[in-house]
């Protein structure tokens, strides 16, 4: 099978999918691990995620945004693993993109002020949560799993998956908050949200070109 | 500064200022994208930045190159052998390689009377100069012929061992192309050492 290094954004890298590849039967360690490597390094998941909190001040509504971002990239990574959906994974990455750069728009009050409206945030976040599991699935179904043990390998995958992103969120929460404090947050806020809608545009266009070039 | 709808704040700007930031967000995106990252990754290079910088197709050759091409120092060298082997008798031919280093190899066995395939049993192998009586097979089993490449996994001998367990006389032909530097053939106890030219 063929693992494209460069081309891809955010594959799993080539020793390790050979290792998981040579695995047989059930090896949960070694999937959650991947699941979790797959989200502690994978900036686009990152980036949205920072979108997402950004302006969460209060803990409850951090865990409410993120639940329901699990519930959505769950429901997705299961759903095409099980179900064996061949979608793109160009393609899903470009969407991926797209929502780092849609929501650094909404946190700068984008919609409001250019289009007079407000997405509904709470849905927005399980639709692109949605997307974020289609990248998953993609990315496991690369490591041709064994179908003896596919469930609870993608399981241990998916478990892996929360456990990398509840320690990314940790760091970013915690940096977000000394952040806040500063009186200087207000003006580099917006700065910072131009910057992440830029990054969410490069990560679209980036693997937009890699759906016709790679 | 701050306005809370639902349960997220957003900063409270103004319409010109968003569209500012987002054409500018953009503007920068494919800036980046035209000038950095499509030359460097696919190739592509829209703007010539990417042939100025020296990062146009920073991906392909490395990737190719890693995969496909395999540079070689050594002496490049061919060589082609035949054995004739009656029942029962075996021979064993080697070649000097170090790790890393490549050959092509093809080799067949007849009949000797008839000029027909016949089958013999074969061990392709190496032993290690490193590791005291390290040895490592690649191939083994029964057959009247095989092919294919071969890069040395490490430093030492490499070759094959044929026996012929037929009633009749074959005869087994070997032709190699590589970075060998010497052979080696094993027949009735004594050793044949041969440089390569």
């Amino acid at each position: 099978m063929l693992i494209p290094v460069f081309a891809a954004a955010h594959n799993i890298s080539g020793a390790n999918a050979r290792f998981v590849e040579g695995l047989d039967g059930p090896a949960v360690i070694p999937y959650m691990y991947l699941g979790a490597k797959h989200m502690v390094t994978g900036y686009d998941h990152l980036l949205y995620l920072l979108g997402v909190v950004f302006f969460l001040l209060r803990l409850k509504d951090v865990l409410l945004y993120v639940s329901l971002f699990t519930l959505g990239h769950s429901i997705t990574l299961m759903g095409g693993v099980l179900l064996e959906w061949n979608v793109n994974a160009y393609l899903v990455d470009t969407v991926i993109g797209l929502s780092v750069a849609y929501k650094a728009f909404e946190n700068i009050n984008g919609f409001k002020q250019v289009f007079g409206f407000q997405l509904n945030a709470r849905a927005a976040v399980l639709i692109f949560g949605l997307f974020h599991g289609l990248g998953l699935a993609t990315k496991l179904q690369d490591l041709s799993l064994a179908t003896d043990s596919l469930v609870i390998n993608m399981l241990s995958f998916n478990v892996g998956v929360e456990i990398g992103q509840a320690l990314a969120l940790a760091c970013i929460v915690v940096i977000l908050g000394q952040w806040r404090q500063r009186s200087s947050f207000q003006k580099q806020a917006f700065a910072a949200n131009t910057v992440l809608m830029s990054l969410g545009f490069i990560l679209a266009g980036y693997q937009f070109s890699a759906y016709f070039w790679a | 500064m701050n306005t809370k709808t639902s349960d997220t704040v957003v900063l409270q700007t103004g319409k010109r200022s968003v569209l500012l930031a987002s054409l500018l967000a953009f503007i920068l995106a494919v800036v980046v994208l035209g000038a950095f990252i499509l030359p460097a990754e696919f190739n592509r290079d829209p703007l010539g930045v990417g042939e100025a910088l020296g990062i146009a197709g920073l991906s392909q050759p490395a990737a190719v190159s890693a995969e496909t091409v395999r540079k070689e120092e050594g002496a490049f060298h061919q060589d082609s052998v035949s054995f004739q082997l009656l029942p029962f008798e075996f021979v064993e031919y080697k070649y000097e390689l170090s790790k890393g280093s490549s050959m092509l190899y093809r080799w067949t066995v007849t009949k000797s009377r008839g000029g027909e395939a016949s089958a013999v049993s074969f061990d392709f192998h190496g032993e290690s100069h490193e590791v005291e009586d390290y040895e490592e097979n690649y191939s083994l089993g029964e057959g009247d012929h095989e092919g294919g490449t071969f890069i040395a996994p490490f430093d030492g001998i490499h070759g094959w061992f044929w026996a012929n367990h037929g009633a009749e006389a074959v005869t087994v032909k070997l032709s190699t192309t590589g970075f060998y530097t010497e052979s080696l053939e094993f027949r009735d106890g004594f050793v044949k050492k041969q440089k390569l030219k």
